[in-house]
This record gives C-alpha cells, sequence and structure tokens, in this order.
C-alpha cells in the first residue's frame, strides 16, 4: 500500500512538474494552429470539409501526443540523473521500481491531458462543420493514446540503455518501422524472400505494431470495423505495455545511476 | 551505522581506455552520533563512496552494510538517513514548498508533519521567505538551503552531505555549519565530504582521508592535531607599542621568556606551534 502511494507521489508530482513548464502553452498554441489548418482546409475543400477537418485533426492529435511522448519521455531519467534529482528520490525508502512507475504514470497524465485538449477541439471542429458522431470516433482517439503510451514506453527503455539523443532518433525509427511494416509485409518482394518473411516475423514479435492502432483511415472513409479487432488491440497494447514496463523496471533496477 | 568493508570501484567507459580504480578496497565505518568528515582532493572518490553507500552504484567488490540502528533492510535503513547531493538543482517548476511537500511524502510524513517540519526548518535555514517561489529563481545558496531542508524533513539519524558547503559565500557558509554544529549537538550522525579542510577542522570530531581512491587517515581530529604538533612555542608580545611573534624551538623556551621578561617585555600569549588541518594534509598528500 506505502508502495502504491509513493508511486502516485511520484505521478503527481512528474505530472505538476510538466503542467507547470510551457507545455500547457505549447499544446494550446497547437490547438489553435490545428484550427487554423482546419478553417483553411474547410475552406478550399470542396465536398467533403468534415473529412478533411477530421484527417487534420487525428494527424495533428497523433503526432503531437507521439511527440511529447518522445521528447519529454527521453529525458525521463537522463534530467534526473543530470540534475541529480534522482538521488534525492531514491535515497529515501522509495524502491526503484516505484520510481519508473510513478515517472511513466505521470507523464502518461500529461499525454491524457493532451490528447483531451486536442481531440475536444478537433471533434468540436468537426462537429461544426456538419460532421457526424460515430463510436469509432472515440476508438480512434483512444489508440492514439495507446499509441503514445507504447511511444514513451519505448523511449524510456531506450533512454535507460543509451544516451538520451540516440533513444529519441531510435524510437521515432521505431515509430515509422511500426506504422510501415505491416504494408512492407503485403509487398511481392518480401513474400518471395523466406529470410526477410522472417525478419518481419521477428519484428512482429518483439517491436511495436503502431500500424495496429492507426484507425484513421477507418474513421475517415467510414469503413466497418469489427469490435473483435479493437478488444484485441487493446488487449495487445496492455500485454505490450507491461513487457515494456516490465523491461524498463529491470533494466532501471541494475542500472548504475553515475 | 554504516560499514564499508573492502569496497573497491573500477570504472570502464571505453573499451579501449585503462580502467579507472575510482575506489581500492575502501575500509571504515561511520559511528554513532560522531561529525566526520570526508576529506580527499577532487577525484579522490568521495562521491563515488557517497554512492555507493547510499546504492546509486554498486561496488565491483566489497560490500556495504547498514546497522541495526537504522533499519533491518535496506529500505528502512533509508527512512533513517537524510542524504544532500552535491550542487544539487531540483525541479524548476516546483516551488520550493511543493518540493518539501513531495520530499516529505516519499518519507512517509503525513502533510501536517512535512508542514511543521517546514515551519521550523524554513526559519533556521532562513529560507521561508521563499518557500512559494518557483525552484527556478532560486540561487545556489538558496538552493542549496532548500536541499538541505528536504534533507532533515523526516528526522533522519544519519546525514549524509555531498560537498554541503561547495560555492557558498562565507555567510552562508557559517549559516550551514552552524547547523551541522546543532545537529552534532542534537546527537545526530553526521557524515560530509568535502575538500575545504578548515570546515572540517571547525565542526568535525573525526576525519577520513581518502587519497587516490584509498583511505590513508581515519581518526579524530585531536589525534591527527595532537600527533602533528611541532616541538615550537609561539611566543607573543608587545615590545613598545608593537606586538611582535616569535617561534622559538620548545628546548630554548625557558631562555628566551627569561630573557624577554629581564627586558621589561609584556607577554601576550604562549602556544604550542601547530599545524592546520590543511598543513598537515597538504603533507598527506605531497607524501
Amino acid at each position: 500500500m506505502r508502495e502504491i502511494n509513493k508511486i502516485l507521489t511520484i505521478a503527481k508530482f512528474t505530472f505538476k512538474e510538466i503542467i507547470k513548464s510551457n507545455i500547457l502553452v505549447n499544446i494550446f498554441f497547437l490547438g489553435l494552429g490545428l484550427l487554423l489548418v482546419t478553417y483553411v482546409a474547410y475552406s478550399f475543400t470542396y465536398g467533403e470539409p468534415a473529412r478533411i477537418a477530421l484527417d487534420f485533426g487525428l494527424g495533428t492529435l497523433s503526432l503531437s501526443s507521439v511527440g511529447i511522448a518522445i521528447f519529454i519521455g527521453s529525458g525521463i531519467l537522463a534530467k534526473e540523473i543530470d540534475s541529480r534529482t534522482v538521488y534525492m528520490i531514491i535515497s529515501r525508502p522509495v524502491p526503484r521500481y516505484c520510481f519508473i512507475l510513478g515517472k511513466v504514470m505521470g507523464l502518461i497524465l500529461v499525454l491524457i491531458v493532451n490528447v483531451l485538449l486536442l481531440s475536444t477541439l478537433t471533434l468540436s471542429a468537426y462537429f461544426f462543420i456538419g460532421g457526424e458522431f460515430a463510436p469509432i470516433l472515440m476508438w480512434s482517439i483512444l489508440f492514439i493514446l495507446f499509441e503514445a503510451i507504447i511511444a514513451l514506453l519505448v523511449v524510456s527503455l531506450l533512454s535507460l540503455i543509451s544516451s538520451q539523443t540516440i533513444a529519441v532518433i531510435l524510437s521515432m525509427i521505431v515509430y515509422v518501422l511500426g506504422h510501415a511494416i505491416d504494408g512492407v509485409k503485403l509487398t511481392s518482394m518480401i513474400a518471395k524472400n523466406k529470410v526477410l518473411e522472417s525478419i518481419i516475423d521477428v519484428y512482429h514479435f518483439f517491436l511495436p505494431g503502431y500500424y495496429k492502432l492507426n484507425l484513421k483511415e477507418h474513421v475517415i472513409y467510414k469503413q466497418n470495423i469489427e469490435l473483435d479487432y479493437l478488444v484485441n488491440n487493446t488487449f495487445y497494447v496492455l500485454f505490450y505495455s507491461l513487457f515494456l514496463i516490465t523491461l524498463c523496471v529491470l533494466t532501471f533496477n541494475k542500472k548504475n545511476l553515475d | 551505522m554504516i560499514d564499508f568493508c573492502n569496497v573497491s570501484k573500477v570504472f570502464n567507459t571505453d573499451l579501449l581506455k585503462k580502467d579507472f580504480h575510482a575506489l581500492k578496497s575502501v575500509t571504515f565505518n561511520i559511528p554513532e552520533g560522531k561529525t566526520i568528515g570526508f576529506l580527499g582532493a577532487n577525484g579522490a572518490g568521495k562521491t563515488t563512496s557517497l554512492k555507493i553507500a547510499m546504492d546509486f552504484i554498486r561496488p565491483t567488490s566489497g560490500e556495504i552494510k547498514y546497522n541495526e540502528s537504522l533499519g533491518k533492510n535496506k529500505l528502512e535503513a533509508f527512512k533513517n538517513i537524510g542524504y544532500l547531493p552535491e550542487r544539487p538543482f531540483f525541479y524548476p517548476h516546483l516551488t520550493g514548498l511543493e518540493f518539501c511537500h513531495y520530499m516529505g511524502a516519499l518519507t512517509d510524513l503525513s502533510k501536517a508533519e512535512i508542514e511543521s517540519q517546514v515551519n521550523v526548518w524554513a526559519i533556521k535555514f532562513k529560507i521561508d521567505f521563499a518557500l512559494n517561489r518557483h525552484i527556478k529563481n532560486y540561487s545556489k545558496g538558496m538552493l542549496q538551503r532548500i536541499g538541505f531542508l528536504a534533507t532533515l524533513l523526516h528526522n533522519p539519524k544519519l546525514i549524509i552531505l555531498d560537498e554541503p558547503l561547495a560555492g557558498l559565500d562565507p555567510i552562508g557558509r557559517k549559516e550551514l555549519k552552524d547547523i551541522i554544529v546543532q545537529l552534532r549537538d542534537e546527537g545526530k550522525t553526521v557524515f560530509f565530504s568535502s575538500h575545504i579542510i578548515s570546515d572540517v577542522e571547525e565542526i568535525c570530531d573525526s576525519v577520513i582521508f581518502l587519497k587516490d581512491g584509498e583511505v590513508v587517515f581515519n581518526g579524530s581530529v585531536d589525534q591527527i592535531m595532537k600527533d602533528n604538533i611541532k616541538p615550537e612555542t609561539r611566543i607573543s608580545y608587545f615590545d613598545g607599542d608593537s606586538l611582535l611573534t616569535e617561534v622559538i624551538p620548545n628546548n630554548k623556551k625557558e631562555e628566551y621568556l627569561s630573557k624577554l621578561l629581564k627586558d621589561g617585555k609584556e607577554i601576550v600569549s604562549l602556544q604550542a606551534e601547530k599545524p592546520t588541518l590543511e598543513e598537515i594534509f597538504y603533507n598527506v598528500k605531497k607524501n
């Protein structure tokens, strides 16, 4: 019980520290930019302005969430060690896993705030232009949050085993690969080459399949999607996040904080 | 309270470079109720030792033992340890008070306990006026004070400070030294690293001196001063209106004093000539 309180305390102050920095201002300006772009796109689009607004909105939401996850998440430990604040925390009766879990939880709260603010703006613009509500919209926003959480965990893990810059670069590469990998597998070059196919199978086993969380096409083109697909991918996120968190905790437990 | 048993630490940051032996079989203990100065030049291994004591880094060999008076295991022991790192820079967007609440909550203190402790210590550290300011606006001295305050919030039995007086102005140093003396008088154990020997001489009961990762002296300040006392006497006297001082070998002291008295000089003081701790350790370093 005490450990849970410590995790929540670390999460609370991590959230507070980030929110009190300029991130909310950045999100606010991003939101304004989003509305402006939506308005411009709406004014120049013939036929389907709501669809364009949604396309821009979800795209911005996804990129900003992953951006925040990668850039702030990469400093989760590096900044703490540089400023020696990590020493102040783990010199108290706080197990190392509490520190990692608290930090990650605090950052997830920041991501939730970002998604809530920007999705509210996006949906407001979409409905204002005449878009119709569909449950898939909510799933899409939820999956964007999931995508950002996985990006956060990936960059946190990488920053524990490499430098902050390398962690950011690798996380971006993994993000792009994670979106492209499914399409690549369908190409004839891969289908004909068993070795490349097995490499992609190995990738699927260990690295995140971000493509599973991209529902934008389904939302914009109003394609049908099975509930099973959504539930299965939710479980995929849950288990993959647990896998990454476990790796983070094990790595941090062994890490020399010098 | 903490025993270092043959602790060695080797760093190897680059495959092409030679190993760096930061600590070589370091053995000492931190006795209860004492103020111990941990001395050594820059790079002698002081901070590495403290990081190992706090389990931030693991020793290559040897072990650290926490006495039962601190707790049955490491986490319990940490409830009774207050640690302040060297040149801390805390969360810039939190206020000093929020930072204290953060640190207090991690040591299982209630809000009321944190507030009462902050009220007491903030005045002593003369930081009460800045508790509601963001830490990013704190000066170096203020950072040191808020860090020290956070270190004492949970009333620890053992206080470990890494270069707590470094970079402070003379007034700031004096004020923090007074607090260390007060903690010593309250029966706390204070272990602090420093390369400013005069500070250690002023407030410590004993010293541990590290040189190139090895303990070269571990004992009381009085003992090391006594062992290094010179066979000379410093005599100060008035010659007319001028105050003069002479250093005379002990075997010629009486003869010289008789001569001064015979010449009608007014003797002001007579003192055994003793080196400062700084001079003693400078010689240790040279040798």
